[in-house]
């Protein structure tokens, strides 16, 4: 601007800005509207500093619909479980014969390797203990991987055990090799077969096996983590090793990697989760880019089209004017979301076309008012004596009537910005948004569509609607403000 | 008026042409293919060619264009994809539904939002002043979608006093009239309100802005001055000037709701064309679709014509003058 302006040309602009201030400063609406719009900005600017998680890829962070977590800040909710996730690191417990073996762990890696080489048997317990003081979680996992190598004339067992405060014992998983380790040894009848593995084991208390292996009928749909964690207390895990050797110089190593133990919490971070337990807050939080994105992009498409059509058609006037107002009118006459839904289902749910479309369909109201402003403008004095002194008809439209019309048209745009949020909330609702991103309406969808409202999440649905209704607002409110301030029509009453 | 009403009825029928057209279009430059829908996998290609041929795809352009617009014009859309039925039929079963639906919400609308916005407008900065205020910037920011998902959640989950959507409960509909009436007054009291909460703002505020027009012209200065009561200056003479643009802009109103039914349907899912419209869609069914977007359009141009007509009847100004 500096470049571009003379110094008496700025002079000019500084006094208009300043004088413009002056009124607008005196609407409070205006002020309050500008503040809430302020602070979107800035939460959508420093989004990713302020969510916690991806908003999208984070998935599996609570159970499904998790409250948010200050709920445990009433009675009743006192108790709800928070997400647990550890990775376990093994100690060594007591009975643990350990005169063959020998222990490598390769921190980097989470890796705790047992080799043994030795002739008698060895019973290794490898314990973690993690207190819960909740009420039972709806589920668990427990995933780790774990290999047999340099198998060598030995059986060996290895069993994962979940031992309650109260002492109960809960085998969750088990694998041996040999012969059935757990009755008494046999004789040299069954032959030994060398062997390597490796697998990755994924427990999960909601996997009918595991339901099956403690006793339980799965077609009976008992909930095993109500039973397992019905206490509160100090809970072990517990990771039972044993080598049984067939001859003097049995080999046999094993590998202990990457153990995770995960109970999904009923409470979650600042608003709860999700069905696909993703963080609300952060979805919330980014939610913010799209529809400010959204509402300004299209905004200023609109505005551009509409001060182009407006100013040709009332400026040049005859057959121009005559078709472009046509052009309104039948515009006017579309069903325009209807043809909007068609036209992103089939060419893809993508925020541009979006943002395309809005202004495609949003520019004629507008078209329509800098028309007849233009209409009045062309018969004003300076635009006559432009004319007189030999300007240009561009010349005159660039730089006589858009600057005169820019302050309506400044305030349409904002008015145009409530309107292109809530059709993007809108569509993203019915499910005609981009998938691919975070936007309030698409959580609104996904709460109705996967029983945000049977559970009566309310945490899931009104955060998102809110924000949309406070940002839209906030901007009816700088429209509605700007629009008493610079519309003289509107000055000329009050 | 003879003349004017022949140029609106020739206006109201070129844009129907060029809507129809444009829907042409569309259906064109879409990338997917109308078959695929219809043809199963299997199928060779030549019974592919042989459905082409019979459904008229392997005409030449112009041929299907002539044949598209006097379909659209003699509404015969074809059959939906869907049900095999013809598509007419189709909109028609459910476009009771949808003006059910719209009738109650807009009637109560007016009912509510114009005398709120007239008595606001004479009491200038009262708090009903303030009411149509705040309720025009309230329907301007609030999507009126998450009014109803609000409902929704509040009235239907969590207090259980309405069912959750529909237009009767499941089951064989009732025999009597009277019991139909009822499950259909109970299934509507929801969406209804919210369609009255979220729309009843603007008019408040329309019929607010236009009374003040009305209120700051001379021939109600003159009124005044005459030493007319305050009451019969408002509803004597401000009201009968400020009712053109109020009763056309109702007629104005109608294709949005229509657009906004959309919306409302999907959420209450109440069996109109805008919940069969988005249905239809996700199913590809072409025919459907097309005849709704023509059938949207009719309602469009026609509720523009009537609001035309109506304000040229109202307003003798406009029927002799040159344009808007």
């Amino acid at each position: 601007m500096k470049f571009l302006l003379g110094k008496r040309k700025r002079i000019i602009y500084a006094r208009k800005i300043k004088e413009f201030w002056e009124d607008f400063r005196r609407n409070r609406v205006g002020l309050v509207g500008i503040a809430f719009v302020i602070i979107f900005v800035l939460i959508a600017a420093f989004a990713r500093w302020i969510a916690p998680y991806d908003p999208i890829y984070d998935k599996g962070l609570a159970a499904e619909m998790a409250m948010p977590e200050w709920f445990t800040a009433f009675p009743q909710y006192m108790d709800l479980p928070q997400t647990m996730y550890f990775s376990v690191n093994w100690s060594v417990g007591e009975g643990s014969i350990l005169e063959y073996v020998n222990f490598e762990w390769n921190w980097t890696d989470e890796e705790l390797k047992i080799r043994y080489a030795g002739a008698t048997e060895a019973d290794i317990y490898l314990y973690e203990n993690f207190s819960y003081p909740y009420i039972p979680p709806p589920r668990f996992d427990c995933d780790f991987k774990w290999g047999a190598e340099k198998v060598n004339e030995t059986a060996y067992s290895i069993e994962i055990i979940l031992v309650s405060p109260g002492g109960r014992n809960y085998s969750l998983w088990d694998s041996y090799y040999g012969y059935p380790l757990l009755k008494p040894k046999q004789t040299d009848e069954i032959p030994l077969l060398t062997t390597e593995r490796k697998s990755a084991v994924q427990l999960n208390s909601g996997v009918s096996s595991l339901i099956r292996r403690l006793g339980f009928d799965p077609n009976n749909p008992i909930n095993l983590t109500k039973l397992i964690f019905s206490e509160k207390g100090e809970y072990r895990l517990f990771m039972h090793v044993r080598f049984m050797p067939n001859s003097e110089n049995a080999t046999c190593e094993i590998f202990l990697k990457d153990t995770e133990f995960k109970i999904l919490g009923l409470v979650h971070g600042i608003l709860g989760a999700d069905y696909f337990g993703a963080d609300i807050f952060s979805q919330l939080i980014y939610g913010s880019q799209i529809s400010l994105m959204i509402g300004l992009l299209s905004a200023i498409l609109t505005t551009v089209i509409g001060i182009i059509v407006g100013v040709a058609a009332g400026y040049i006037g005859g057959a121009v004017d005559e078709l472009l107002m046509r052009t309104v009118d039948v515009f006017l006459c579309l069903p325009f979301l209807q043809i909007l839904i068609v036209l992103v289902f089939f060419f893809g749910r993508n925020i541009f076309y979006v943002v395309l479309l809005l202004a495609v369909f949003g520019w004629q109201g507008l078209a329509r008012v800098i028309r007849s402003q233009v209409l009045s403008l062309r018969e004003m004095p300076f635009v006559e004596a432009a004319k007189a002194a030999g300007g240009s008809r561009s010349y005159i439209m660039l730089r006589h009537i858009v600057p005169n019309i820019f302050p309506v048209a400044f305030a349409a745009m904002v008015l145009t910005v409530p309107t292109a949020i809530i059709t993007e909330a809108a569509l993203s609702f019915i499910g005609m948004g981009d998938p691919r991103l975070p936007s309030w309406g698409r959580m609104l969808n996904l709460a109705f569509r996967w029983g945000g409202f049977t559970r009566l999440a309310w945490w899931w649905i009104i955060p998102p609607g809110l924000a949309i209704t406070l940002l839209s607002m906030s901007f009816v409110f700088v429209g509605h403000a700007l629009d008493e301030v610079l519309n003289p029509r509107l000055r000329r009453r009050r | 008026m003879k003349g004017y009403i022949a140029k609106k009825i020739a206006y109201a029928l070129i844009t129907l042409y060029i809507i129809a057209t444009l829907n042409f279009v569309i259906f064109q430059i879409i990338p997917v293919d109308p078959t695929t829908m219809m043809v199963d996998p299997r199928w060779t290609l030549e019974l592919k060619e042989a459905l082409k041929r019979q459904w008229g795809l392997d005409q030449p352009l112009g041929v299907r264009y002539v044949r598209y617009i006097t379909n659209m014009f003699t509404l015969s859309f074809g059959y939906s994809f869907m049900s095999k039925k013809p598509v007419i039929v189709e909109i028609s079963d459910r476009l009771g539904n949808t003006l059910i639906l719209l009738g109650s919400g807009l009637v109560a609308t007016v009912i509510l939002g114009i005398p709120l916005g007239i008595l606001a407008a004479s009491k200038r900065g009262s708090k009903l002043d303030v009411l149509a205020i705040g309720g025009g910037l309230f329907t301007w920011g609030v999507p009126a979608f998450f009014i109803q998902l609000l409902f929704l959640l509040l009235f239907c989950n969590y207090l259980g006093w309405f069912p959750f959507g529909g237009m009767r409960s499941p089951g064989k509909p009732p025999e009597d009239t009277l019991t139909l009436i009822i499950t259909t007054v109970h299934h509507l009291i929801l969406p209804v309100t919210t369609l009255v909460l979220a729309e009843f703002g603007s008019w408040a505020l329309y019929s607010r802005n236009i009374m003040l027009d009305t209120l700051t012209q001379d021939f109600i200065v003159t009124a005044r001055a005459k030493g007319l009561k305050e009451r019969s200056v408002l509803f004597g003479h401000a009201l009968r000037a400020t009712l053109p643009p109020i009763l056309t802009m109702v007629a104005l109103s109608i294709p949005p709701l229509f657009t906004g039914a959309i919306i409302t349907e999907y959420v209450f899912t109440w069996p109109g064309i805008g919940y069969w419209f988005l249905t239809s869609m996700l199913k590809l069914d072409y025919p459907a679709v097309q005849g709704l977007l023509f059938i949207y359009a009719i309602l469009t141009v026609g509720a523009n014509f009537i609001s035309d007509i109506l304000y040229g009847f109202l307003d003798p100004r406009i029927r002799v003058g040159v344009r808007r």
